[in-house]
């Protein structure tokens, strides 16, 4: 379980200028639904994309505070 | 123990496909997401494998490293890896994934949902 404002900080702590948009999709605070923008996807495979937000949200999945994430990743022009 | 979960997984990427680590089987998948992907490619007609590894801890750990993807299910497609439907539905919708499936198998799909005995 973790907040909102948690979630959207341990995404920008990678990627700092990411704005996130975030859907609690069971009501339990640990399955989302999250869409990601950011300059930082530029030049990216969409892989490689979600790799960049999953790197930030691994501690997140690892202690079980996030159990499951639909993603969906933007590229933000300048 | 790492190394021999790696080689593991090599084979089993390289004996399929297209290849699904997921939460439960393909009769009866266990989480929502492995649903959504058997139901995904079964909507293809193509050959796919399903590899449940919910229990299996520390091969979901050396299969994470492996790909930089925390998360259940992964998607093997000839060897490469995918990610899961939040990929393919993009490069489904793109025509890119029909392209890669036909290029990877060399023809056409069966017709879905038609069963084929090959003997």
């Amino acid at each position: 379980m973790i907040e909102n404002a948690a979630l959207s900080d341990l995404i920008r702590t990678q990627i700092p200028d990411a704005e996130v948009s975030i859907y609690d999709r069971t009501g339990t605070m640990d399955h989302f639904n999250l869409v990601v923008r950011s300059e930082a996807f530029k030049g990216k495979t969409l892989i490689e994309q979600h790799q960049l937000v999953y790197g930030a949200l691994k501690p997140a999945l690892k202690d079980g505070r996030v159990h499951a994430v639909e993603l969906k990743t933007i590229v933000a022009e300048n | 123990m790492s190394d021999e979960l790696k080689e593991e997984i090599a084979r089993e990427i390289a004996s399929n496909t297209i290849l699904v680590y997921g939460k439960g089987t393909k009769d009866a998948p266990r989480c929502g997401f492995t649903l959504e992907t058997v139901e995904f490619f079964s909507n293809f007609g193509y050959p796919f494998e399903v590899i449940d590894v919910l229990e299996n801890v520390p091969k979901r750990e050396v299969l994470a490293e492996l790909t930089d993807w925390p998360t259940l299910p992964k998607v093997f497609i000839n060897g490469k890896f995918y990610g899961d439907t939040d990929i393919l539905g993009p490069m489904a919708q793109s025509g890119e994934l029909q392209a890669t499936l036909s290029d990877v198998f060399g023809s056409a799909p069966a017709e879905p949902k038609q069963t084929i005995n090959l003997r």
